[in-house]
């Protein structure tokens, strides 16, 4: 583009050049998406709907923090986290619409499901809270899906394989970012300690939803679909013990609450959602 | 320095500018420029930074995933924009940290097109269409501009740009195939944002007392009535294919002068906006004070740990 | 049916990246393929992002282009398998995102069986400055304007610059 002719470049081409959009809304147009024959399909959209719903709502949490960043770094930082998150709920929403046989797309997932419909873990919706408590969220978040998608890399659903393939590139920058600040927090100043600290402190509650499997996840681990969360545990608490020894951290010693999915959610939850859907319902007939 | 260092110097910054060669960080400079320079490029950073605050609002409650990506995508390019543009001034011997200082003191301004409030989601789509338009019109002769690592910014950031007013545009007609209260949603941003967006070219080239030492610095290229005339000529058809009435009776082609004329400008509440009495002015710059504050132990953190590492 | 594919390529090759001009996305290795099925086009596309929002841009483009070529039906699919990665940007990829005052991707790490090492401390590159050619260049941002992207600035000339991440 010639910048002397810009104006000419922005307005001479026409409006074909902008009028792109309608009808590239399925962020899976033209991927193979046939589920293969042994798999359950009903489990499988389930299951894309967990994984899904962990990232859409961990995403919104980091979306808070946008011009709320301690500095432009992590501004941007948190911005391109929250955006990846998003791209892989777009996927596994848009998964789950073609494996269950209802056909919907991303956005009735997002926007026209009730609160105990999502079937995120708890951890994820946890108030925003101080740096703190975002640095020990994402460390944990990250740290629990790096390893989860990491073992659905060789799933017999060759889309989720695919999704997660791209995932873990992604979310291994997630959690180098996050456990970077855990250590510069940690052994920072006495402040930055004390919030780190407390921060895991009143998360830690809620790590042991992660680990607990729901039957969906049992059936599909058995099938070679999905991995079973109790497995993650060895590598989460390897990570985690490195990341805290550097940061002069203790780990938490709060017991763990059982959880599993089953759309038992904190009192953070429904807020959370009322504010994301709250301009798609309100005109449920617009398209955007 | 002897005077007539400095005048030799002086010889070559400003044989330098008429070969239209660029000023680079290492070379002599004169004070002035070199104060007008940082104070253009930290203007237009704080513009980035606080140009994320009425549409980021929307990410959280974006209408549809496909919309909220696009959305975080631009306003993450805006903090990057801020960074690289900071980054700049610095080559210049500021550093950030005072020039933030100066944002949240109010002694540096920012584009005043910021102070008005977002009130509906169209909104989001005006200030690409709109605003990014302007803003690339300001922008593309600063692709030019005698200061190297700025000229060198703008040429990427424009690039950026474009993609986003495309983005928006395309939002707006978008909505505009919808239903009724979607297009009159999209017709009242635009009644909002129009003249806000005319004011962005700045006063009037007979009220514009920096116009001619930046024109002979070529740190600018064209007056504001110049560019502003541009954007309006760009924007009328357009409008026309969005199917949008903008606001101003007295806008009509005039085949005499080859463009078209338009309203008065009302330069009061400019002037009103730039005081610093705009709707959101005092919202926009304490927002921005919070963070900072509210940040503080976190930058104190990093700055600690770093020098322990240096110290083992 | 040999020379429309011909055709069909060479047009889908110019059509650039809507964020980085100067770049095709056959230089980004964003174009995956192109093939002939049933007398229609079939463009193959990757996505260098789960959450890129420029996918749309990119089909409407591709499309574009095709049709304005005379290639009217035309399919745009995505593939997600296997995942970009920066060493798909060519050759002439790399020399224009220099000449952009970008600096190109070293290789992408090569990652083994196992569990991905954790990165504790900052990464030590040898980033060239695009502008003067030092070496002498410190990361001033891990991330920048978009998700691919760091920003480093150079010790000898000053110059700020973003350095496309290896991934």
């Amino acid at each position: 583009m010639s910048f002397d002719n810009v104006y000419e470049a922005l307005s001479g081409d026409g409006d074909a050049r902008w009028a792109f959009g309608t009808g590239f809304a399925d962020p899976l147009a033209g991927v193979d998406t046939t589920v293969p024959p042994d798999v359950d399909p009903a489990d499988l959209a389930a299951y894309c709907l967990m994984l899904g719903d962990d990232a859409l709502v961990m995403s919104h949490r980091l979306q808070e923090w946008c011009t709320n960043a301690p500095d432009l770094e992590e501004e941007v930082a948190l911005a391109n986290i929250g955006l990846d998150l998003l791209g892989q709920t777009r996927m596994l929403y848009a998964r789950a619409g073609h494996a269950d046989g209802t056909g919907r797309g991303e956005d009735a997932y997002a926007y026209f499901r009730e609160p105990e419909e999502f079937a995120n873990v708890r951890l994820a919706e946890t108030p925003r809270g101080d740096f703190g408590d975002l640095i020990a969220k994402l460390l944990v978040f990250a740290t629990w899906r790096l390893a989860l998608l990491q073992r659905l890399i060789p799933s017999r659903d060759p889309v989720l394989a695919a999704i997660a393939a791209k995932g873990v590139k992604e979310v291994a920058y997630h959690r180098d970012h996050a456990a970077q600040w855990a250590v510069r927090l940690g052994d920072g100043t006495d402040e930055s300690h004390r919030r780190m600290q407390a921060g895991l402190d009143r998360l830690w509650p809620l790590v042991g939803e992660l680990f607990t499997p729901h039957e969906v996840e049992e059936r599909l681990a058995r099938a070679g679909v999905a991995a079973d969360p109790a497995g993650l545990r060895a590598e989460f608490d390897a990570v985690l013990d490195q990341v805290l020894t550097a940061a002069t951290l203790r780990r938490p010693e709060a017991p763990l609450e059982p959880g599993g999915r089953r759309g038992t959610h904190t009192e953070a939850l429904a807020p959370l959602l009322a504010e994301l859907q709250s301009v798609a319902r309100a005109l449920p007939e617009a398209t955007w | 320095m002897t005077v007539v260092a400095e005048e030799s110097l002086e010889r070559h910054f400003e044989h330098t500018i008429e070969r239209d060669q660029r000023i680079e960080p290492r070379d002599w400079m004169p004070d002035a420029y070199r104060a007008t320079m940082i104070r253009q490029i930290a203007q237009h950073a704080h513009s980035e930074i606080i140009g994320m605050q009425p549409e980021g609002d929307w990410i959280t409650r974006a209408p549809s995933l496909r919309r909220k990506a696009i959305l975080l995508a631009k306003v993450q390019d805006e903090a990057g924009h801020g960074l690289y543009l900071y980054s700049a001034a610095e080559t210049l011997g500021v550093d950030r940290a005072d020039l933030t200082t100066r944002l949240i003191e109010r002694r540096q301004k920012y584009s005043s097109i910021f102070n008005y409030p977002t009130l509906t989601y169209a909104d989001v789509g005006v200030i690409g269409w709109l605003v990014d338009g302007a803003a690339i019109c300001n922008q593309v002769p600063l692709c030019r501009s005698s200061y190297g690592p700025y000229a060198r910014a703008m040429i990427r950031i424009c690039k950026e740009e474009s993609f986003h007013q495309r983005q928006g545009y395309e939002l707006l007609m978008t909505m505009m195939r919808g239903t009724g209260a979607q297009r009159a949603m999209v017709q009242d941003a635009v009644d909002r944002w129009w003249w806000p967006s005319l004011m962005m070219f700045g006063p009037p080239d007979a009220d514009s007392p920096n116009t001619a030492q930046s024109m002979a610095w070529k740190i600018k290229r064209h007056t504001n009535d110049e560019l502003r005339q541009r954007f309006v000529d760009m924007t009328v058809p357009q409008a026309e294919a969005l199917g949008v009435t903008l606001p101003d009776p007295d806008l009509r082609w005039n085949a005499e002068r080859g463009h078209h004329d338009f309203g008065p400008i009302d330069w009061d509440e400019f002037k009103r906006v730039l005081r610093g009495d705009g709707p959101c002015n005092a919202e926009r710059v304490a927002r921005r004070r919070r963070a900072h504050e509210e940040g503080a132990w976190v930058r104190e953190a990093a700055a600690a740990h770093a020098a322990k590492r240096r110290d083992r | 049916m040999v020379t429309t594919v011909t055709d069909a390529r060479a047009v889908a090759e110019t059509v650039t990246d809507p964020e980085l001009p100067m770049l095709t996305l056959a230089d980004l290795g964003v174009l995956r393929d192109v093939t002939e099925e049933d007398g229609r086009v079939v463009v193959t596309i990757t996505p260098t992002y789960s959450g890129c929002p420029a996918m749309d841009a990119m089909r409407a483009d591709l499309i574009r282009a095709l049709r304005a070529a005379g290639h009217e039906q035309v399919e745009v699919r995505t593939v997600l398998h296997p995942p970009w990665s920066t060493d798909w940007i060519s050759a002439a990829g790399r020399r224009r995102l220099a000449e952009a005052g970008i600096a190109p991707p070293g290789a992408a790490p090569r990652r083994a069986e196992g569990p991905i090492p954790l990165a504790l401390g900052p990464t030590v590159l040898t980033v060239r400055c695009p502008r003067c050619g030092s070496a002498d260049t410190e990361e001033t941002s891990a991330f920048g304007a978009t998700a691919c992207r760091a920003l480093r600035r150079c010790r000898a000339c000053l110059e700020p610059f973003e350095h496309v991440k290896e991934i």
